[in-house]
């Protein structure tokens, strides 16, 4: 009993994930996007790990970084999180828990899938979030990171 | 009634105090800021985990020797990013542990964090109000399931009979990060007084006297942790001094006296893709002035450390391994001379706790878990002495068997 068997709602979500995978064969890499009015072109590797933790919330000019990511077992999360910040999500979750659950910090924006990332940054004001490479259009801009 | 005996600190963690202590944050904000989208800068968040307990002997939690399902945590919370640089933030507790807690709401934390400074170098600031300790590498949160690594805390260091004293204390908690390419230094330093229980004064008294136990000189509290860059490396120095008074009643045998603490923990955590591990070794030297030679006499250093390792085998399923080992007092591990000194009537077992855990989660979904976990137990000293009151009725090898449920939003 201490191995509990997949439920048939398990089998479901893994049904959806694969529905998913298929909607978006081979998914370029993510990049770092942010709303259009963000007067940079790029972040600094660590600023982008702090921003991302939860812990830098202001851009060089004071104004706010509302943060958006997705699920944490979406692959577009686990990817940004492997290759662009070097950091497993499971660690990147540890972190929003430990602020989140002692009143330290907030957790970031929690969004469904890619296209409702790119409307979010395309409208908040100094937002930033990470989308795959072949779904940046001209309603946010790509920061590169440095 | 013994429940309100404790007013100053017990009345302070109701739900009244929490509504007027918002108010009295809210006040401060100037209504200014974010006047049109304030509601975005406003996070609802909680928990609820129910778990179940079987032992073979002794109880824990409940009549765990029959089965018990005396073990819910219940946390709401709230924050309100003000400006980039002042957060407001609030979390109810409910938490009903066998004999020890019937589940009524407290404060956990009630704060203003200010944050002085932040760049990409640095960053520091000051929590005003009630804010969690600081203490190894769990008691922060070591309500919420989803953060702990196993259904109950290691409790040679994360002792639940005293919880309360180490959880949290109200006052003023100042912090600083150091950022550079390697990883973040921290720093924590908190001052202020630490809310005090029933559960406190039997665990360092021996019994639930007439007098009242109350939170002496101001508590300190401090942490210094290192975290490498890509998170893999943390290591942490933390301590809370603490300093409890007794004022004893006529009727009690012993004198009004004063117990000082000093409560460390050393913490080291390698965490790779798929697997962890973890170590921590805590001591806490405490010494007893006043209350006459057959309680001033039990100066002692408990000890207690564990190795804990965890492996992921699918990304929803980790197991994990522990082995802990805790003594009331490292000079004499085996029990023998403190049980002598007590005429025998506690036995050597009831002094040192050493134990292994199995155990495996499994992440349903991201917002819900399930846990089952294994332990086997050499020793008594972490039962809570309020659900086993006579010592030698204890059993000295014990088993213990639990399940958790817990889901967050």
């Amino acid at each position: 009993m201490l191995y509990p068997r997949p439920t048939s709602f398990s089998k479901r979500l893994s049904g959806m994930l694969i529905a998913l995978i298929c909607a978006f064969p081979a998914y370029a890499d993510p990049v770092l996007i942010a709303h259009p009015a963000v007067g940079m072109r790029d972040v600094s590797l660590n600023s982008t790990r702090l921003i991302f933790s939860m812990q830098l919330g202001q851009w060089p000019d004071g104004g706010p970084v509302p943060v958006y990511v997705l699920p944490d077992d979406s692959e577009v999360h686990r990817s940004f999180a492997k290759d662009l910040l070097s950091l497993y999500p499971r660690q990147l979750r540890r972190v929003w828990d430990r602020q989140l659950y002692s009143g330290t910090g907030q957790a970031p924006e929690a969004v469904a899938d890619p296209v409702e990332m790119r409307q979010k940054v395309a409208n908040t004001p100094g937002a930033i979030g990470y989308l795959p490479s072949e779904m940046i259009d001209d309603t946010v801009q790509v920061l590169s990171i440095r | 009634m013994t429940r309100y005996k404790y007013s100053a600190s017990a009345r302070c963690r109701t739900v009244a105090c929490l509504r007027g202590g918002i108010a009295a944050l809210l006040a401060l904000v100037p209504p200014v800021l974010h006047a049109d989208d304030w509601t975005d800068d406003v996070q609802v968040h909680g928990f609820l985990s129910q778990g179940f307990v079987k032992t073979t002997d002794n109880r824990f939690f409940g009549d765990s020797d029959d089965g018990s399902t005396e073990f819910t945590e219940l946390g709401i919370n709230a924050s309100f990013r003000a400006t980039p640089s002042v957060l407001l933030s609030g979390q109810l507790l409910s938490r009903r542990a066998g004999d020890m807690y019937d589940g009524s709401p407290v404060i956990d934390y009630a704060l203003v964090d200010w944050t002085i400074s932040n760049t990409p170098e640095h960053a520091y600031g000051v929590m005003i109000g009630r804010s969690k300790n600081p203490l190894g590498l769990y008691n922060d949160t070591r309500d919420v399931a989803f953060t702990r690594p196993s259904i109950f805390l290691p409790q040679q260091i994360y002792f639940d009979q005293v919880r309360n004293l180490i959880l949290s204390a109200d006052g003023l908690q100042f912090y600083g990060r150091l950022y550079d390419e390697q990883g973040t230094f921290s720093l924590n330093l908190g001052v202020g007084s630490s809310p005090v229980d029933e559960n406190v004064e039997i665990s360092f008294l021996g019994s639930d006297y007439g007098g009242d136990v109350e939170s002496g000189d101001p508590a300190f509290v401090a942490r210094g942790e290192y975290e490498t860059r890509d998170g893999a490396w943390r290591l942490s120095l933390s301590a809370a001094k603490v300093n409890l008074s007794f004022d004893a009643a006529p009727a009690d045998p012993i004198g009004s006296g004063e117990v000082d603490l000093l409560y460390w923990i050393a913490s080291v955590q390698y965490t790779a893709e798929r697997w962890s591990l973890t170590a921590e070794y805590m001591e806490e030297p405490i010494e007893f002035n006043g209350f006459g030679p057959l309680v001033d006499s039990r100066d002692s250093t408990v000890q207690g450390y564990y190795l804990q390792g965890s492996y992921l085998l699918r990304d929803d399923l980790e197991w994990v391994v522990r082995y802990s080992e805790g003594f009331t007092d490292k000079d004499d591990r085996g029990g023998t001379q403190q049980s002598a000194a007590t005429g025998g009537f506690v036995p050597p077992y009831a002094f040192y706790q050493k134990d292994w855990m199995v155990g495996l989660r499994w992440d349903v979904t991201p917002s819900f878990m399930l846990r089952a976990e294994y332990q086997w137990n050499d020793g008594t000293w972490t039962l809570p002495r309020r659900e086993n009151p006579v010592p030698s009725a204890t059993v000295k090898d014990w088993e213990m068997f639990s399940l958790l449920a817990s889901y967050r939003f």
